[in-house]
Parts: C-alpha cells; structure tokens; sequence
C-alpha cells in the first residue's frame, strides 16, 4: 500500500516536472537554444502567484496571470536580446541565459529579500483526501489533474492545429518555413513565450507545495535538465513520460533506499544516456 | 547542430555557473586591512542563511571599526556548502593573509575548515553543529559558539517527553551527513534512556527538496511525535510539507534545529503556530546584551536579527576581541586570548571552555504562536524552556592536539 501512494506522489511530482520541463524542450526543439534561464522563468512565476495573492488577488486568477505576465516577459527577453545571438556560438547562448538567470536571481532578493515566503494553497483545496492509514493533500491531487489537462491540450495544440504543424515544421527545416512566407522570428517569439509561461504556470503551481524562494530555480532547471536530457531533447512525448519516470523514481526511492532517492535521477539520467543516447523518445 | 555531447558539456558548466556564481568572480586583492573571513554559503540550498550570516559578520567589523591599528573588514568566501569549495576558499584567503575566520554554517565544511585554517595558523570559530567538531575533531585553532547536538536534543526532545509522557512513539526525518547523524545518535539515546519507541526514521540527501516521499513512510508508521532533524531551508521544505499532509493535527512536530527568525519568516506564522522549535539564538531572550544588540541592528539595520545574523557578528565580535586583548592578529596569539574567556554573550552568562573550544551557552525550546497572539511582526513564538546541556569535554572524545 506504501508504494501505491509513493507512486501516486510520484505521478504528482512528475507532472510538475513535466510543465517545467516541456517548455525548455520545445523551446530547444524549435530554436535549438537551451535556455538556462529556464528556472528563473519558473522562479519569476512562482512569485509573482505569491505576490498577487499576498495583495488580495485569488488564487484561480494568480495561475494564469502568471502564466502570462511570464510568458510576455520572456517573449519581450527573446525579442530583445536571445534574437540577436542565435546564430552565435552556443557558448554566447550560455552566456547570455546564465547571465539572465543569475540577474534574475539578484533582482529577485533585491524585491523579495533573500529569505523565501510561504504560499498557501487556496482554502478549497487546503484538506487532505484520507484513504485507510493514508493521507494525501488536496492540493496535490488537483495539481496532477491540472498538469494532465493541460498536457492533454498541449498534445492537441502541436499535433492537431496548424499552428503546431507550423512550430513543428519550423523545428525541422525554418529555412523552408522562411521560403514559404511564414514570420519564423514570430513564431520564434511565440513559441518561448509559450514555454517559459509553462515554466511560470509550473511554478505558480509548485509555490503552495514548496513555497518560494531566491534559490529555486536552480534546483528547478537541474530537473528540467535532466528531463530534457532522459526524454530525448526537443521530444514532448519524452518530457511528459521522463518527468513521470523522474517523479515516480524519486518517490518510490524514498521508500526503498530514501538516501539514494535523489542520487537515482542522476544515476538513471546516466543510464539512459549510455544505453539510449538520444534520450527516450529523441529524434536521429 | 547542437548534439547531445555539446549539449550536456555546456549544461554542466552553465548549471556550475549557476550553482556557483563565486567562479564567475575574479579574485579581490589584499591590502593593509584586518581580514576576517567569513566562509559561507553564499549560493545553494543553505544561501539564505550565508548570506544573513555575511551581515552579521560585516556588523561586527563596522561595530569594530579599527583593531591593532589596522581598518577591520569582513570578507565572505562562497563555500557552496561544500567542504572542497570552503576549504579551497579559506586557503586562498590564508594565502592572502587573512587568519581569523567566523563561519562555516554546515557541520561538514566547518570540519574541514577548522583544519585547514589551523594548519595555517589562523583561527576559525563556527555555529555548525556536529558533536565532533569541539569532540573528537577537536583543534588547537577551532572554536564553536552553538551548542552541538547533543545538547540541542537534550533541550528539546528531553522537555518534551516530559509535557507529553503519553506520546510514545516518535518518528525521525534525518539529513545524511555529520550534523544529522549526530542528532539522531543524541535523539536514539534519549528514546532508550526514556521508553520511548522510535518507530522509524528516513534520511534524505543533502541536496533534497522534495520529502513528500517520506513524510509518506511516516504516516505509516504512525508516530506520536514527528521529529524533523533537518536544517535550514530541508527543516521548512519537510515541515511545509508535513503541514499540506495534515500532520499537524494528527501528531506533535519538533525541528530540533531551526534557524529561528528568518525561518519563521519564511514560513509564516499559519505554519508555525503550535509547532515545536529548538534554537540557539532568538531575538526575544531577555539578557543586556541581546537587548542593546537588537536595539542596535534595529535601529541601523532596520530588522531584528536572526540567529545567522546574530551568531556571526557574534563569532567576529569575539575574534576581533581576542586578536585585540592579544596584541596580535595571529592564530596562536589570539587562540591563547579566547582560552576560558568569560563574557556576557546575547544568551547570558557565556564561556569559551578552554579544554575544548566549546562555548557554554543557552539553548532554547520555542513553540510557535497564534497569529492573533503576535505582538508584533517578528513575534513567532514563545519560549517554552532553555538551559545548558554539554558533554564534558571528555566524554566528547577532544584530545587537543
């Protein structure tokens, strides 16, 4: 019984993975830029949800306002600055993207102050469901439906519009995408928007379970990294079923060899990579 | 094409970058001042208490101003946490002179720092908390002001059987490295000593930040008393979490080392109220001195100080003071200055006990408060019980070398 609820804890945590994720590998997938400002995104969702609803503002409404209010900035960021080094060496992209991170993180304990804050989640979901001798939050069971809902849609919006056939032809071939008439540095723009406001959403998310603090998006982008790397880069299917395999380990661990519970990711991160080089579910 | 060899070359050194900004920093000159060094966690999981720590440190020296003739500056060395990195760090700074150093958050990087600065010469004093560093570890140049393990649990769980003598089973969380170990062996030996059954424990790697895993295994196990030995920002992930679970209202949750204001802070006090907390400082203690400090850093500083704060100006405070009653900034002179030093220290009556290093102080036992119960912002708790509990140094194993 212990496993089936460290499995259900793991579906939970990967799920988040997966949202934080996603975002980093469709962007690479697109652009063929890794973003290591990733986690700052995620960071500057989280708490900007804490924010809004430390002044008053309702949690429902916090979610996609930090989605969005992220995803513009990062749009903003992209248009102003990462546009101008693509075609640069990938050592400028690391420049650039730590560099932002890491001014990010400055600014934010500038605003904030260095020591983090605790967010609650929203009253409604504030129980716990109790199953025999077992306990689990709310919270966490609405995030695991939110996070399938909105993996589901995401699936649907690359695979079943025209819109993600335009992003997925542009991850193949912008040059033929060019030729045919289409705006790539728009879609360029959109499509980091879309993933680093995914990365806010997650963090918004995440705020109530985790709280917020100046040093989370460090943490956040080293499991996204090893999401991107496991799945396969610039595999959608491969973020959603290694940010599962990633949760699921994590928290299976905790209960067979709790001191090993993080030391495994990285073990299986190796393991992938030397078996399957290209990740789970990456394109040859 | 970025392939996946490019790819996962340049994510390690741009998430080393990022883990550690010190490597992006260059290298500062030295000059004529009086360096103290504070090798701290300025980055990573335990950063918030470094960089409060830093303060601390550059309080004291401000307060200081000038000793021996000689302009005294506080100087933060990112540690990382990492006892490579910190001792790297304090080598590089005894390279450039400086030989008192006040810091060291984390039981593993003090050990390996109170080694190294005495090997060269210098003096090091910390607030980690591992048994061993004024035990068996013990040096002729280290110094600890908190009190250890042992008398942590002693202060806390040792009080709480005694409010709750029908509260027999008690569950651990355990940090996985020198510090967490010694709690837990302080924490074991209390629970035989007192019937109680301690019905399981579950560590977790330094580095964890998700314990929803094992707060897993200790619902099922039931206890009466959840008893979190983490620090720092592991101790508020684990009680946050334990709070979502509900386990607050299903059993009595103890952080027998909590960081005190600036994690209450970080909290909030829905979380705190009602939970146990062991801690070396808080800024409520009712002595002189810890009044005109808090006035002071109140009025300057615009905060109340917490206890990496407070802790480090202390340790500067008490370097700079034997370096001055010495004559001479220089390890041994100074270490022979701070030998059975008496003072009256922010938690009373202090003392440097010269066999081991160790500081003979309070620590408290803290419950937190309901919000409507605060009197102001920084009013979290209450003092529920303190006291002096030390090994001789002896029975701590020290054989001053």
């Amino acid at each position: 019984m212990t496993y089936l609820f460290q499995i259900l804890n793991g579906i939970g945590l990967g799920m988040l993975y997966f949202l934080l994720a996603v975002g980093l590998s469709i962007i690479f997938g697109l652009l063929q830029f890794v973003n290591f400002a990733h986690g700052a995104f995620y960071m500057l969702g989280a708490y900007l949800a804490y924010t809004m609803v430390e002044r008053g503002v309702s949690f429902w409404l916090a979610l996609p306002l930090a989605f969005l209010a992220v995803g513009a900035l990062a749009a903003l960021t992209e248009a102003v600055l990462l546009r101008r080094i693509y075609a640069q060496a990938h050592t400028f992209h690391i420049l650039a993207t730590v560099g932002l991170a890491l001014a990010v993180q400055e600014i934010v304990i500038i605003v904030w102050g260095p020591i983090g804050a605790n967010l609650a989640p929203p009253d409604s979901l504030s129980g716990v469901v109790i199953l025999g001798d077992f306990i689990y939050p709310e919270y966490r069971l609405f995030v695991i439906a939110l996070t399938a809902l909105l993996a589901g849609g995401l699936w649907w919006l690359l695979e079943g519009t025209r819109l993600g056939a335009i992003v997925r032809a542009g991850s193949e071939s912008p040059e033929t995408m060019a030729l045919l008439g289409y705006d790539t540095r728009r879609i360029n723009t959109a499509v980091f928007g879309l993933g680093a406001g995914l990365a806010g959403l997650a963090g918004a998310l995440a705020a109530p379970i985790r709280g917020v603090d100046p040093f989370m998006s460090v943490e956040a982008l080293s499991v996204a990294f090893v999401v991107v790397v496991v799945g396969g880069m610039g595999s959608y299917a491969g973020a959603l079923a290694a940010g599962l395999a990633v949760g699921i380990a994590q928290s299976l661990m905790a209960t067979l060899w709790p001191e090993g519970a993080r030391l495994m990711i990285y073990l299986g991160m190796a393991a992938v990579i030397v078996t399957m080089p290209r990740g789970l579910f990456g394109r040859a | 094409m970025l392939d996946r060899r490019s790819f996962l070359a340049t994510s390690s050194f741009a998430l080393a970058s990022l883990t550690s900004p010190a490597l992006l920093r260059g290298a500062r000159a030295a000059g004529a001042d009086l360096v103290v060094g504070a090798p701290l966690p300025m980055s990573g999981a335990f950063a918030a208490n470094g960089k409060f720590a830093a303060l601390g440190a550059a309080f004291a020296a401000e307060e200081a101003g000038t000793v021996l003739g000689r302009k005294v500056v506080a100087r933060d060395l990112d540690t990382e946490g990492k006892p490579a990195t910190a001792a790297r760090r304090v080598q590089e700074a005894m390279a450039e002179g400086a030989r008192l150093f006040a810091g060291g958050i984390l039981s593993s990087e003090a050990l390996v720092m109170g080694k190294e600065v005495t090997n060269g010469g210098g003096v090091f004093f910390t607030t980690a908390g591992a048994d061993e560093i004024t035990g068996k570890e013990c040096n002729r140049g280290t110094f600890r002001w908190s009190v250890p393990t042992h008398g942590a649990i002693a202060q806390t769980v040792r009080p709480l059987i005694e409010r709750m003598p029908q509260a027999k089973r008690w569950y651990t969380i355990t940090p996985q490295y020198v510090f967490g170990e010694g709690l837990l062996g302080a924490a074991k030996a209390v629970f035989q000593e007192k019937g109680i059954e301690h019905v399981g424990n579950s560590y977790h790697a330094l580095a964890e930040k998700e314990f929803s895993g094992y707060l897993t295994n200790a619902i099922a196990a039931k206890p009466d008393v959840l008893l979190i030995l983490s620090f720092g920002s592991q101790s508020s992930d684990t009680l946050r979490q334990a709070v979502s679970f509900g386990l607050k209202k299903r059993m009595t949750i103890v952080l027998a080392w909590a960081s005190g204001l600036e994690q209450f802070e970080a909290l909030g006090p829905d979380l705190c109220e009602g939970v146990y907390f062991g801690a070396q400082y808080w800024h409520g203690i009712d002595t002189p001195s810890n009044k005109a400090f808090v006035a002071k850093v109140r009025a300057t500083r615009k905060f109340s100080p917490n206890y990496s704060f407070a802790g480090s100006y202390l340790m500067t405070k008490l370097l700079l003071d034997g370096a001055a009653k010495a004559g001479s900034a220089e390890g041994p002179a100074v270490t022979k200055a701070l030998e059975g030093l008496t003072y009256a220290g922010l938690t009373g009556d202090e003392e440097i006990r010269a066999a081991d290093h160790q500081v003979i102080k309070n620590y408290y036992l803290l419950k937190g408060k309901p919000k409507s119960q605060m009197a102001d912002k920084d009013d979290f708790v209450e003092i529920v019980s303190s006291g002096k509990s030390f090994l001789s140094s002896e029975a701590a194993g020290c054989k001053m070398s």
